[in-house]
């Protein structure tokens, strides 16, 4: 099978580039085993958020200070900001409603309740643009009963921290009790498939309006919209004060409503996205790769003029790791890594690992080198790359996002 | 000596893969319409932890699983869930005795060849209001269930009839394990692939013999039954395969996922040198396309607008995109990819009195999605999804093969591959 374009991965960047070409007319194919890092993400997007410990106040000023092995510097500091309008485009086109901006942070909230720089938020999530003049003085935090995903106490103490003024309210309706017979499923994304019709929200809505009357404004976990946002919209006009989302803890129903809307769009522009299926091996033919080989369509090669490594971190094992070395398991290309084992990981967890700048070794257009000569046909991004640390500087869907349309960029030029 | 050490490491079904991420239990369709049911990742590699301990912490919910597989496509570590679960089921039940019931809706195969013989009156009986209302009684079918009508003709005996002799004749050649569907409710599929084959050059055989694949025995907890039958197939596969060179194919997406992954991984039986040889029919049609092998063409003025829905199954092996690739190439056929959704029947789970609500519940996402595409009929590639959704919505439901076969241009066609 031959097309323009393969991506190997089907998380952030993978669905962002494939867009990104789709749109020009392109076929594109993604390869995607498993869900992606997206279930673990609170509905908002992150440039920078921290440069040496501080927080970053404006992302596009701070990034021009980055090391050249940065991604962003890869791509060119002065070209982030054209990309970042093209990333915004590129929700909204998806049905995704963010807003933020890429010279000035605002603050998201993490399920325990700590407040982070972030570029782009769900319109319906709780985000502060300034914390001297908070959106609300009185927050009504209701909490399901029974519900331990979200870890309450912390998640109200960490915004009393912040100057509201915090009610936590426990709350139930039928819906939610029924699903309490089987502990293991009360979960943000089961809470999602229960609150759907109008009746379940109605419920929901007169909890709010009974047990809230105080509040300036009502704080639910997000466990709303598994495809969009009618869900919550319905609930925030049942109720008559202003109502905001904040994360819980994964599965992420937020991160699963973006992956839906993304894919679907690719899907709508004529993409190919193969679920479940993982790529294996690749051929190269010189400097150039042939083909690659996936488990399930094992004798049928995907060729293509240009492929995409979009494979993820550690996690998601776009990298791997043994007792001697790091590696790229498909392809087999050039890691930017200690050699040392000692040094792969510091003494502490919360402690910054080496480990998590580890990645693909790439050229200043994203081109994977292999033995050291870069592959003129395919790219690396997202969190596969090297040079960046998702955690300790929250720039990992920042990442994803702006070398994915970079890449697809490359890939046009290069015609 | 370390790499070693990882492989020793590596338990059944990925096991000790699992990073407890949940995100299993976000796709599971039957969690998601009751409470009965565990999910995924407490029946799966939770439980187990259990179990592993002591056979006692078996939970009897584990039978509402549908053995779906689609928390396996969605977990990021490459963990068997659904194999953990029939696992776990398949000790727990060894040694009881199946229902009559259960036997019964298991032996597809046994349950055709009677009803066959008396076809119009099968289908009449089965139809009829008091036979349904004793059946769910009696038998616990859920009497909203409608039978698959039995055909008047077997598929097998119509091929030694019209269509054996002239099969040797082609250049190429394949055999065909039809399936029960096709052999006695559903010849017409069957026809399709000959006349579709035949139409690019090549020869349709049967296997020697072909015993029901045995993935409702499988389904049933007769297991038994099910390795014999699989032993026979596989021998028989394995003779079309070696004896006359010839791949195996199929127009059901769950015989062919039973044979190929759930003989080695359910039942034990070695099929490892002939797996490779038994495919779908699309696949290998797609294949043959892409090689630029043969040619398809197809009718100036066919017009259609159908939804292709990815039966769990397909979607395990990842092998939709072979008939979705196909169909695209119908210049007339306006083809819809529906999100992919579980229909809820799942072989012969749905048919079953104490599952039919929760069946209904679960396909309801799908049946809303079809409505919304606005099409003339669906198309997929799994029978016992067919009667789930012809019953549920009310459209007919066809086969890729026979969507190619309706719309191929046969005469020229023939012509364009030089016959
Ligand atoms: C626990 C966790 C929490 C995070 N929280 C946040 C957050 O709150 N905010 C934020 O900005 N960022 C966060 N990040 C980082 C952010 O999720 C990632 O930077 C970004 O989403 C990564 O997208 P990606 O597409 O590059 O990689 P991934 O999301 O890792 O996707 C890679 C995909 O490729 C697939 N894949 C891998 N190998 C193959 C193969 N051989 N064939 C086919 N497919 C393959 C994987 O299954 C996976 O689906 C978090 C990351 C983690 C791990
Ligand atoms: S089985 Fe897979 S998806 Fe489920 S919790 Fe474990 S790792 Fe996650
Ligand atoms: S196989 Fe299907 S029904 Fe069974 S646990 Fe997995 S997703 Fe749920």
């Amino acid at each position: 099978m031959r097309m323009d374009t393969v991506i190997i991965g089907g998380g952030l960047s993978g669905l962002a580039c494939g867009i990104s070409l789709a749109k020009r007319g392109k076929r594109v194919t993604i390869v995607a085993s498993g869900q992606s890092t997206m279930l673990f993400n609170g509905g908002s997007m992150e440039m920078l958020g921290y440069v040496d410990g501080k927080a970053v106040e404006n992302p596009l000023e701070a990034i021009a200070s980055l090391p050249e092995s940065h991604p962003y510097s890869k791509i060119g500091a002065d070209r982030i900001a054209s990309l970042a309008e093209r990333v915004k485009l590129l929700f909204s086109d998806s049905g995704i409603d963010m807003t933020g901006s890429a010279n000035a942070n605002h603050w998201r909230i993490t399920p325990m309740g700590i407040a982070k720089p972030a570029w782009l938020t769900l319109s319906d999530h709780l985000r502060i643009d300034d914390i001297n003049r908070l959106p609300a003085r009185r927050l009504a935090l209701m909490c399901i009963r029974g519900y331990f995903d979200q870890p309450n106490a912390m998640l109200a103490q960490g915004l009393r921290d912040l100057g509201f003024e915090v009610e936590m309210i426990e709350f139930t309706t039928d819906d939610i009790t029924a699903l309490r017979r089987s502990p293991s499923e009360m979960r943000a994304t089961s809470l999602a498939k229960r609150l759907v019709s109008n009746s379940a929200l109605q419920r929901v809505a007169d909890q709010f309006n009974s047990l809230a009357s105080d509040a300036d404004m009502v704080l639910m976990p997000s466990v709303f919209g598994q495809t969009d946002s009618s869900d919550f919209q319905m609930l925030q006009s049942m109720t008559n004060k202003p109502l905001r989302l904040v994360a819980t803890l994964p599965p992420s129903v937020a991160g699963m409503r973006m992956m839906t809307q993304l894919r679907h769009y690719f899907k709508m522009l004529g993409g190919t996205y193969l679920t479940g299926d993982t790529a294996v091996s690749g051929t190269f033919d010189g400097d150039r790769l042939t083909s690659i080989t996936t488990a399930k369509l094992s004798d049928m090669p995907l060729m293509a003029d240009n492929f995409v490594l979009a494979s993820g971190s550690f996690i998601s094992r776009g990298l791997r790791a043994d007792y001697e070395r790091v590696y790229e398991p498909v392809l087999g290309v050039d890691i930017d890594a200690d050699a040392d084992r000692e040094q792969w990981t510091r003494f502490g967890v919360l402690n910054a690992q080496s480990y998590f700048g580890y990645g693909v070794a790439t050229d200043d257009q994203l081109r994977c080198l292999k033995q050291g000569k870069p592959i003129q046909n395919l790219r690396a991004i997202g969190s596969v790359l090297s040079g960046h640390d998702a955690v300790k500087m929250g720039d990992g869907t920042g990442v994803s996002l702006l070398t994915a349309i970079a890449a697809a960029d490359h890939i046009r030029e290069n015609k | 000596m370390a790499e070693r050490m990882q492989i020793c490491n590596l338990s059944e079904h990925n096991f000790e893969q699992c990073t407890k991420c949940s995100i299993c239990t976000t796709v599971c369709p039957v969690a998601a319409v009751t409470t009965d049911y565990p999910g995924p990742k407490q029946a799966g590699p939770d439980g187990e932890r259990y179990r592993l301990k002591d056979p006692a912490y078996f939970d009897k919910a584990l039978k509402l699983c549908l053995n779906c597989k689609r928390c396996e496509v969605a977990c990021p570590s490459g963990v068997h869930i659904a194999d953990i679960i029939q696992h776990a089921r398949m000790r727990a039940t060894e040694g009881h005795r199946a229902t009559l019931r259960d036997t019964m809706l298991a032996n597809t195969d046994l349950l055709g060849t009677m009803a066959n013989l008396v076809a119009p009156m099968a289908n009449a009986t089965l139809g009829l209001k008091p036979t349904k209302l004793l059946m769910d009684s009696v038998m616990a079918i859920d009497k909203h269930r409608t039978f698959p009508a039995y055909s008047r003709q077997k598929f097998t005996t119509w091929y030694k009839r019209h269509a054996a002799k002239q099969q040797d004749a082609f250049a190429h050649h394949v055999s065909y394990f039809h399936g029960c569907y096709v052999n006695y409710n559903f010849p017409k599929l069957g026809q399709d692939l000959v006349k579709l084959l035949n139409a690019v050059g090549y020869g349709v055989h049967l296997l020697d013999k072909e015993q029901c694949c045995g993935v409702a025995l499988i389904a049933n907890g007769l297991y038994k039954q099910a390795k014999r039958q699989a032993r026979t197939n596989i021998d028989n596969i394995r003779t079309s395969v070696n004896r006359d060179q010839r791949v195996v194919l199929t127009t059901s997406s769950s015989c062919t996922f039973n044979m190929r992954d759930e003989y080695p991984s359910m039942l034990g039986i070695d099929n490892a040198d002939v797996r490779d040889s038994i495919s779908l029919a699309t696949r290998f049609i797609y294949r043959l396309v892409d090689e630029e092998k043969i040619k398809l063409v197809f009718k100036q003025d066919y017009k259609r607008r159908l939804a292709y829905h990815t039966a769990c199954h397909m979607q395990r092996m990842g092998w939709q995109l072979y008939s979705i690739e196909l169909l695209r190439m119908i210049p007339g056929l306006d083809l819809v990819e529906l999100e992919q959704n579980c229909c809820g029947i799942s072989g012969t789970y749905g048919f079953k009195k104490e599952n039919y609500e929760r069946s209904q519940a679960i396909g309801s996402v799908l049946f809303k999605d079809i409505e919304k595409a606005g099409v003339e009929a669906v198309t997929t590639d799994c029978e016992t999804c067919k009667w789930q959704i012809e019953m549920s919505t009310g459209l007919p439901v066809e086969n890729p093969i026979s969507v190619l076969a309706d719309a191929l241009d046969v005469e020229a066609t023939r012509k364009a591959n030089g016959i």
